[in-house]
């Protein structure tokens, strides 16, 4: 009898999985795939974060920190950089870590088919001195280089050749696309795409465990309401994100704690700045108003910034005055205030552009891409309908956003844009500068905006290795962007992780989740 | 018998084509599954050159027809999302879909009938009439509020039940199945109900207004006349008579539970092919929503056509007809 | 006639009293559910009909909306404004007792357009079937078992996928509540078109439809004239309970994200922006329209059972 009840209580300790060191964690994406170079996407690059390493990474506060890569410096007057590795790395798999992986590595990143081509566009050739120095050369001098390589990560050269994997194929997917073999203080150990990852402690990993986990299991919830769900009833130790509604309740239970932090998006509003005519509503085919920035300023000062972060985001965003937060490199600390809420100044300005009795048009908006989007789009609606313009909601789920962006279908739209780099130059980059499909600028800057001081300003930016004068750069492209409105900056995007109230963990600004930080007690 | 078996097995692989055809006309506007596939710094000739390689850039027919040719050789493709086979995917995920479906169909049948039973027999009784009246609550809301506040009261509340998920599996050969753990057979009651409160309202209707209509009739009555017990007419009479009508309703609503499973799937995050489908629309997987629908449509036509054959085969008078037409 | 002056004839009776004292109305009167659902159906269409005049807000003019009133509790003043809501406000400020009532008549004008279509559709349609048959019959029926091949759900999510990419982005939010109604009525058309077949089939054979068809008159006139109306008690029994399916259904399109917009929220766009704040303790987004939407499901559904069993003689 003892021992039936004994062996019930065993299995229902393993169902129920209580080992303190054993941990799960919930997300809404799955990565898509376990290649660290066929998609450049957050979910992807920060799952395999745990898994795979980079030369450089990134520590708690952002900052850029030796990893596989001890040391690295300047080669002569900015012709490029020079990386000393690590010696006594060892891969998954047993096999030893070389500047032939990192040659390979480089190659497989930056080769036709990677997503991650496009950072190593600055790089002219790479050359393996010894088995531990890697000069990289790079076509004009690059300051940025070794911090825009963090999630450029490692594979070995035996193992993705041995498997056939040599070139990253997101199609079809291959050998690399379920498995890893990264050099990570974690090793994927069950690889269920859609359903769970299992991850446990690489025993030879070179850096020191600052965690307690003895496996890891990871499983995408797409809907909010169950993963907050899940956490209350402690089937899973960890969720991200956790929806902006439910962080005041969350706070009020003790079984469970709310991380909050600052992500690096900030969310903004977009014009079409090349079109003649409206493409929406009544005043379809009438002169496009968005092309005088006064009507952009009236736009600005409409919307109210501060009741959308204390209703909507529940006081959990900041107000955002240019195209990144103030925790991004090459923030304009001179240029740190928004224009004021204030409805008869709009209205002011759109007199005196011509538009006193106001005009109707269409605004886009995603509604499954940013933290409550379609609520922040519908709030804007009623903001400009009390400055006399009607704005025509059409919101949608991000896979038919992006075409239509792209496909120029929209008269005003929400974007939200989070630096890759943590710095200012991106955003120039992407959003401001004139597309230019070769020099691949502007890829982002769906309205077309081109001033010719920007284009002009931004090499500059790219290649200037004293801080104080790329910084007076990057203040005037702000102060162009803040004068003509290019885009009306709202907030930055908060980030809410909920965890169990027995766990401790890092959250890190670019909502990448570490499992080499978690403790669980 | 056999010209007729024929002609509807033609009938049905057309409807099976134009399922496809359909389905397929469709995918141009779930979205566009490039923007998916490659990172925030794609330029644009990235975006065509992929294009290009999916083959998106040619007329749907001509998509499908590629699709139809694969298909016949058992090969859907390979998922956008995952870079694996379609088949395979799907072979994984089955076994939760289907041992949900089970368990659902078994409550919704052995409670269904049960209870319509049980109100037909009792029909002016207050328990009867209570029953009827909840069981329409269960009807007039949608399942996936039933679904999310089972697991507010089950799983939050009161900490019962796992809100999400199937609990531990344990692999039989290719099947992952959920009933041998403790975990498994737990994350399985709420979804089961969540998905069977429908079917089973719907059959207890059914058995309880055929039972009505049955023990109208006059050999029931006679029955009665000749003074059998309340329970042989009940039971060995009436409820029997009842079984065929509801038996084929049954067998045409297993196939919508597993349709259904869609909703239930998405609310309690269940891992099975209706997730997968939600998923797949969500990031415009195309080979994936294409080899589901087309599932989906094989399953419903075979079984139309099982059931079709099977009046065929009991009912004398469909036989003139059939030769007539 | 002429000389009855003393005793009168007993006064003609009305059409009312007729009807009064049909078993029809007989059974009516004496079933307090089906009294009870028909007042809560009239009370609630009513309401909707009439929401501009009873609702103390429009929701729909988004210049009338301030975000400082939002998630404010039902009947108590908001920490800002002052103002006062009886059941509430949501995330946008919007009144939810203003939401509910403009959002129930989406709701029921979606799902009585869509039966009402999908009734013309299946009753035409399974009446042509039933009395030409032969090829005309079997293609009839096929399509009706694509359509069952496809669940509900996913026909009229297929249909509104197709309509929003051809319909011009300008039109595509007036577009919406039109798309929603045929999908939902091409979804719902083969329960009709079955019960019609089947039942004319029945008919067909009969003697008084030989005996027109052999006086002459024409198809088209034998089908609505002599058919028709037999089949009839059938069809209303399932256009009732069809009224509550297509309320769910749209709820549940809505859920899903293809229904109504959130500019002008369906009660089920409002029951999926309120589930959103299930957990966060503003209940009465969610619990108010969900209510509101049983109350309406159940009373209809309700009132088709009970009609079911009074138009069946035999369960009298």
């Amino acid at each position: 009898m003892t021992l039936r009840k004994s062996a019930i209580g065993l299995a229902l300790l393993a169902a129920t999985g209580v080992q303190a060191a054993e941990f799960k964690w919930a997300s809404t994406t799955d990565p898509q795939t376990m290649d660290p170079h066929a998609v450049n996407s957050a979910p992807v690059l920060g799952f395999l974060n745990n898994v795979y390493e980079g030369l450089v990474r990134r520590d708690k506060d952002m900052s850029v920190e030796p990893a596989l890569a001890v040391s690295w410096e300047p080669i002569g007057d900015g012709e490029g950089w020079r990386f000393n590795l690590r010696e006594g790395v060892t891969f998954h798999d047993g096999s030893g870590f070389d500047a032939q992986d990192v040659l390979f590595s480089y190659q497989r990143a930056s080769g036709e088919a990677a997503d991650t081509r496009s950072w190593f566009a600055p790089i002219s050739e790479v050359k393996v001195i010894d088995d531990y120095t890697v000069d990289f050369m790079t076509t004009a001098p690059n300051p940025l280089f070794p911090s825009s390589i963090a999630n450029w990560m490692i594979m070995d050269q035996g193992w993705t050749e041995a498997n056939d994997a040599t070139v990253p194929d997101k199609e079809t997917g291959n050998y690399a696309t379920l498995n890893a073999n990264g050099t990570g203080a974690f090793k994927v150990t069950t690889r269920e795409p859609g359903l769970r990852t299992v991850l446990e402690p690489f025993g030879d990993w070179w850096g020191e465990a600052e965690h307690n986990i003895t496996s890891a299991e990871f499983t995408p919830i797409q809907n909010p309401a169950t993963a907050v769900a899940a956490l209350l009833s402690g089937d899973v130790d960890m969720i991200n994100p956790v929806p902006i509604q439910d962080v005041a309740r969350l706070q009020g239970n003790d079984e469970v704690e709310i991380i909050q932090g600052i992500e690096a998006r900030v969310i903004m509003l977009g014009f079409d700045h090349q079109a003649e005519t409206l493409k929406y509503t009544d005043d379809a085919g009438k002169p496009n108003p968005f092309r005088d920035p006064r009507v952009r300023k009236a736009v600005a000062q409409a919307v109210n910034v501060d009741a959308i972060m204390s209703t909507i985001m529940r006081g959990n965003a900041e107000a955002a005055s240019q195209l990144v937060s103030p925790a991004m490199s090459g923030y304009s600390a001179a240029h740190a205030n928004r224009p004021a809420y204030d409805v008869e100044a709009a209205k002011a300005l759109l007199a005196e552009a011509g538009y006193a009795d106001g005009f109707s048009f269409g605004l886009k908006c995603p509604n499954d891409r940013y933290l409550n989007d379609e609520a922040v789009c519908q709030a804007v609606v009623s903001m400009l309908a009390q400055i006399g313009v009607t704005a025509e909601l059409d919101a949608m789920p991000v896979r038919n956003y992006w075409p239509e962006l792209r496909e120029d279908n929209y008269d005003m739209y929400l974007l939200g844009w989070s630096p890759g780099t943590f710095d200012a130059e991106h955003p120039v980059r992407f959003l401001v500068a004139t597309p230019n499909e070769e020099k691949k600028l502007g890829s982002w800057n769906f309205g077309g905006f081109s001033n010719a001081r920007v284009d002009e300003l931004l090499p500059a930016i790219q290649s200037e290795l004293d801080e104080t004068k790329r910084q007076a750069m990057l203040d005037e492209v702000t102060q162009i962007i803040q004068d003509e409105q290019v885009y009306v900056p709202m907030y930055v995007q908060p980030l809410v992780w909920g965890t169990r109230s027995n766990v401790d963990l890092t959250q890190r600004p670019d909502n990448f989740f570490l499992l080499r930080w978690v403790t669980v007690n | 018998m056999f010209a007729y078996i024929v002609r509807r097995m033609f009938q049905s692989v057309i409807v099976l084509l134009v399922v496809g055809l359909v389905a397929f006309s469709m995918f141009r506007f779930v979205g566009d599954p490039i923007d998916n596939m490659l990172g925030q710094e794609r330029t644009q000739a990235d975006i065509e050159r992929l294009r290009t390689e999916l083959g998106l850039d040619q007329p749907f027919p001509v998509q499908y027809f590629k699709f139809l040719q694969g298909a016949v050789q058992g090969n859907f493709g390979v998922s956008y999302r995952q870079g694996r086979p379609v088949s395979t995917i799907i072979a994984e995920r089955a076994p939760a879909t289907l041992e949900l479906a089970f368990v659902s169909g078994f409550l919704a049948i052995t409670l269904g009938i049960a209870l319509g039973v049980f109100t037909a027999i009792r029909r002016q009784g207050v328990a009867a009439n209570v029953i009827m009246t909840i069981s329409l609550i269960g009807v007039s809301l949608p399942t996936f509020l039933i679904g999310i506040l089972l697991i507010y009261i089950f799983s939050v509340e009161l900490d019962l039940l796992p809100s999400f998920g199937r609990g531990e599996t344990v692999k039989i050969g290719n099947w992952s199945t959920g009933f041998l753990t403790a975990s498994g057979l737990k994350a399985l009651i709420l979804p089961a109900i969540t998905l069977g409160l429908y079917q089973m309202t719907l059959i207890m209707r059914l058995v309880r207004s055929e039972m009505l209509e049955v023990m109208r009739a006059d050999y029931v009555r006679f029955a009665r006349a000749r003074g059998l017990s309340d329970r042989v007419i009940n039971f060995r009479h009436a409820l029997k008579n009842t079984l065929v009508p509801v038996i084929t309703i049954t067998g045409l609503q297993l196939g919508s539970i597993i349709a259904f499973a869609i909703i239930t799937e998405t609310v309690f995050q269940w891992p099975g092919v209706g997730l997968l489908f939600i998923n797949a629309i969500q990031f415009v997987d195309i080979p994936v929503m294409a080899a589901y629908l087309m599932l989906i449509s094989v399953m419903f036509v075979t079984i139309n056509l099982i059931v079709d054959l099977l009046y065929y085969a009991i009912d004398p008078r469909l036989r003139v007809d059939a030769r007539a037409t | 006639m002429t000389d009855t002056i003393e005793t009168p004839p007993p006064a003609p009776k009305s059409r009312f009293d007729k009807f009064w004292d049909s078993d029809f109305a007989w059974s009516y009167r004496h079933s307090p559910v089906a009294i009870i659902a028909s007042v809560v159906v009239v009370i609630l269409v009513l309401a909707a009909i009439f929401a501009p005049l009873i609702a103390p807000y429009n929701p729909f003019d988004p210049a009338s909306l301030n975000l400082m009133n939002g998630f404010t509790p039902p009947g108590t003043p908001n920490a800002f404004t002052q103002d006062t809501f009886l059941l509430g406000t949501d995330d946008q400020g919007r009144d939810v007792f203003s939401t509910i009532l403009y959002g129930m008549r989406i709701s029921l004008f979606v799902g009585a357009a869509a039966v009402l279509l999908a009734m013309i559709i299946g009753v035409i349609l399974g009446l042509v079937a039933a009395y030409f048959g032969g090829w005309v019959e079997t293609l009839i029926m096929r399509i009706a078992d694509v359509q069952l091949t496809f669940p509900a759900i996913l026909v009229a999510m297929l249909i509104f996928g197709i309509a929003k990419g051809v319909t011009p982005p300008e039109y595509r939010n007036e577009m919406a509540i039109y798309v929603l109604i045929i999908a939902i009525a091409l979804s719902d058309w083969v329960q009709f078109a079955r019960v019609v077949r089947g039942a004319a089939l029945v008919e067909k054979n009969k003697e008084y439809v030989q005996a027109a068809r052999l006086i002459g008159r024409g198809s088209i006139p034998i089908m609505f004239r002599h058919i028709l109306p037999n089949v009839l008690s059938p069809v209303l029994v399932i256009a009732t309970i069809s009224l509550a399916l297509a309320i769910i259904a749209e709820a549940t399109l809505s859920f899903l994200g293809v229904g109504a917009p959130p500019t002008q929220p369906s009660l089920g766009t409002l029951i999926r922006i309120g589930q959103g704040f299930l957990f966060s303790g503003e209940w009465w987004i969610l619990f108010f329209p969900a209510c509101t939407l049983l109350a309406l499901a159940l009373s209809v559904n309700l009132l088709g059972d009970w009609l079911r069993d009074a138009l069946n003689p035999k369960l009298r």
